[in-house]
């Protein structure tokens, strides 16, 4: 019985202090959250713009020449992706989620891995998705647009996790590059100093502000995710405390009884 | 004074979003200000000093890091990707 007992309460303690960590983690995120889902509605804004203008601009019949359009004949096959993960575990299926919706898209030529259970996996620099700044994202989106130029890859996309509220997120993919013709007739508005300038000029823009909205929203979607992984954590482990409490409690008076039963035998004999 | 609606976006947040008399950004072409009632017009900007007369009168000089310019109806966009106010 001693040594029942005895294990029973090493188990308590360590339950105890996973208790402590979940509870930590949990606060963690939570005060994370605010800032990360107004950085993600900030950015939100600022694509939400791009985007629209850039419907604009491939509406327009001139652009169909730029190198960023989707050219009918030539529709290669070669993909780069640009997978947005967390830098930690711990966050439920967050990072699960967005490695298993990888392994239902075509073999990447290349992977650019942002955050680094996302860098660990495919490779690369260690990149934190926490403190991924937009002139981060705007450098990338250089790089990336002067390659997608130049020929090195024919198609962009991205895997990163959607924000739908604090209690559900879910991985999506979506392709960045070549742009798809718009379907917008804006005739009277002037572009300086042509549609195409214009256009070239505003992808690597659209590319960069889509790319960080995009980490943000991965971002805010992970400590969420978190938060509510910690938050069942913790009632697992308070659950499985009352439960070890009880079996102790048993064997401690079990025990107990034992040793009476034993001093009143041998009083009696 | 005519006044329309300025936005000023980053992908950070919005630096400004508010009524304005003008605004003087470096286009690719040249310097040039938006004053209220100007057409339609979309063009891309250059790293620049940026000029905004506030509806009271007021001017405020922010550093942009290049950029599109949008204007439309019935009001400016400047979707920069950085901008820091200067004064």
């Amino acid at each position: 019985m001693g040594a029942d007992t005895k294990a029973l309460r090493a188990r308590i303690r360590s339950v105890d202090s996973t208790l402590h960590l979940t509870k930590a983690m949990g606060l963690v995120a939570s005060s994370k959250i605010r800032r990360a889902t107004e950085a993600m509605l900030h950015s939100r804004d600022y694509a939400g713009a791009l985007e629209r203008l850039a419907e604009v601009l491939s509406s327009c019949p001139e652009c169909q020449r730029s190198p960023y359009m989707r050219d009918e004949h030539k529709d290669g096959e070669k993909l780069r992706l640009i997978v947005v993960a967390g830098d930690r575990g711990l966050a439920g299926g967050y990072n699960a989620n967005v490695f298993r919706l990888m392994t239902t898209l075509p073999a990447a030529e290349s992977v650019i891995a942002i955050g680094k259970r996302a860098c660990e996996r495919y490779g690369g620099d260690p990149v934190s998705s926490e403190k991924f700044s937009a002139s981060d994202a705007y450098e990338l989106a250089q790089r990336l647009c002067r390659e997608f130029a130049e020929g090195a890859y024919d198609r962009l996309g991205i895997v990163s996790t959607r924000y739908r509220s604090m209690l559900s997120q879910e991985a999506f993919y979506r392709e960045l590059l070549p742009l798809k013709q718009g379907s917008q007739k804006n005739a009277s508005v002037l572009f300086e100093p042509d549609e195409l300038t214009v256009l070239n000029a505003a992808v690597p823009e659209y590319i960069s502000g889509l790319i960080a909205a995009s980490v943000r929203e991965s971002f805010a979607s992970e400590v969420a995710a978190r938060r509510a992984a910690m938050d069942s954590a913790g009632k697992n482990a308070e659950a499985m405390i009352e439960d070890l409490r009880l079996h102790y409690n048993r064997a401690r008076q079990g025990a107990i009884t034992q040793e009476i039963t034993e001093i009143v035998a041998g009083s009696d004999s | 004074m005519n006044t329309y609606h300025l936005l000023i976006s980053t992908p950070d947040g919005n630096v400004y979003d508010g009524e304005a008399v003008s605004l003087s950004v470096r286009g690719v072409e040249g310097d040039l200000a938006v004053l209220a009632g100007h057409i339609p017009f979309v063009t891309s900007i250059q790293p620049c000093i940026c000029r905004v007369v506030t509806a009271d009168g007021s001017e405020r000089l922010g550093r942009a890091e290049g950029g599109l310019l949008t204007v439309s109806a019935d009001r400016v966009t400047l979707l920069a990707s950085s901008f820091r106010w200067e004064s």
